[in-house]
């Protein structure tokens, strides 16, 4: 790997490994709550997959910024303020009803398996590694998800109406996981990132095909917000105040 | 209070490809897909597997050796076709049902006589019979997506952090 692209590579996988944490602790929420005993513990499975997975891609950060591979991960995700977060405002929104809930993690997975596949083809080993073996779980994911969302968009009048305002509030938030990434303008350039709008055309017609086949109406284009990851809703801080409260205790502690 | 659970599903689950199906317990779903997904998630998360069967549960007859000796009627029998059905049999009383076999047979109960009368003299101390086409079963494909994730976790042991230790410290620090 060319030096020069090391930063951006390093600044494009800690968005993605943002967006992994923060999503994998707002489907932890539903842990305890979740509508049927059976779909608490895939739902908590789901949750776990997607912190291993935000797990691996700060490894590939810290081996990247040449830091320390066990400690760096921690570091980053229990001491950096709100601000320095680079996920997309998607993933933040408070967890909603089930719907909600169900949506905003296929509208998520079936995006990050269009970017794992282009990434799973990367010419650096480790990235290309890392992509496949996440590739791996989320087409589990992805099975799980789509099986709900066939279900409950086809279910009873309220499921269905449930799913289509979830749609609604979420589509043009998961926008946002296709604009271009922080450091992606120059890897692309060198040719070792897969450009993320190129990606989204092809997301978007594979979920339209998807929901639209459910019986689910994609929701008109709406001006998109076009602010990036460095903007952030009013959520993101109440959650990271939570998950960062144990390790702030001590910041210099050895855990 | 009302029931308000979906239908229970019995999933039968395959350690490695060279063995045979064992009962593994019991999941709710509202279709055999979604009781495939539920018994992967609450069954076979850690140990090895290599293919998953559900079942609902309302199609399955048997019972231990005694239910079966009073001669139980079965509900919701087969239509009169001869239909294959998979055996089940818990032949050491500490054992787990475990798949042995298949037979054809125009109704449950038939089945279950031929299913006895194949076992030989040593009677099985608990037996189902359930008609293969109720039987839902992983693809071999999925094998991969299914079961293999589960082996291989990146997380840290809650051990790693000294949770214990930490908290000790912290509170004695505090003089609490």
């Amino acid at each position: 790997m060319k030096p020069g692209l090391r930063s951006p590579l390093a600044e494009a996988l800690l968005a993605l490994a943002d967006d992994e944490l923060i999503l994998a602790h707002r489907d932890s929420e539903w842990t305890g709550h979740a509508p049927i005993l059976e779909e608490d513990i895939a739902f908590a499975n789901i949750a776990l997959d997607e912190l291993g997975h935000a797990a691996l891609w700060y490894r590939l950060v810290a081996d990247l910024r040449e830091e320390d591979a066990e400690r760096y991960p921690d570091r980053l995700v229990f001491h950096r303020p709100a601000g320095a977060f680079r996920n997309v405002r998607l993933v933040e929104h408070p967890k909603g009803d089930w719907a909600f809930t169900i949506v905003r993690q296929f509208l998520f997975d079936s995006a990050e398996q269009v970017r794992l596949k282009a990434l799973a083809a990367h010419p650096q080993a480790s990235l290309a590694q890392t992509a496949a073996k996440i590739l791996t779980e989320e087409r589990y994911h992805l099975r799980h998800l789509s099986a709900w969302v066939t279900r409950l968009a086809q279910g009873t009048p309220e499921s269905k109406h449930r799913m289509q305002a979830a749609l609604d509030h979420l589509w043009p938030l998961a926008g946002q996981l296709f604009q271009t990434l922080p450091g992606e303008a120059i890897l692309v350039d060198a040719g070792a990132w897969p450009a993320s709008p190129m990606l989204g055309i092809e997301w978007q017609a594979q979920v339209t095909d998807f929901l639209t086949g459910c019986g689910l109406t994609i929701p008109a284009r709406t001006s998109p917000d076009e602010s990036g990851r460095q903007i952030h809703s009013a959520h993101l801080e109440p959650l990271l105040a939570e998950m960062q409260s144990v390790a702030r205790l001590e910041p210099q502690g050895e855990w | 209070m009302s029931d308000t659970q979906w239908p229970r599903y019995e999933v039968f689950q395959q350690e490695t490809p060279d063995r045979p199906h064992r009962h593994a317990g019991s999941v709710h779903a509202p279709d055999a897909e979604i009781a495939l997904l539920n018994g992967r998630d609450v069954f076979v998360r850690r140990p090895e597997c290599s293919s998953l069967w559900v079942a609902p549960a309302s199609a399955i007859f048997g019972g231990t050796a005694e239910e079966l000796a009073a001669g139980a009627p079965p509900t919701g029998d087969v239509s009169g076709e001869t239909v294959e059905f998979l055996v089940f049999a818990k032949v050491d009383p500490r054992g787990t049902l475990t798949h042995v076999g298949q037979v054809q047979a125009a109704s449950k109960r038939r089945a279950v006589e031929e299913a006895v009368h194949a076992c030989g003299p040593q009677t099985p101390f608990v037996l189902w019979v359930v008609p293969a086409a109720l039987v839902t079963r992983s693809e071999p494909g999925e094998a991969a997506p299914l079961f293999s994730p589960a082996l291989d976790r990146p997380y840290r042991d809650q051990a790693f952090y000294h949770i214990q230790t930490a908290l000790r410290r912290l509170r004695q620090e505090s003089g609490g």
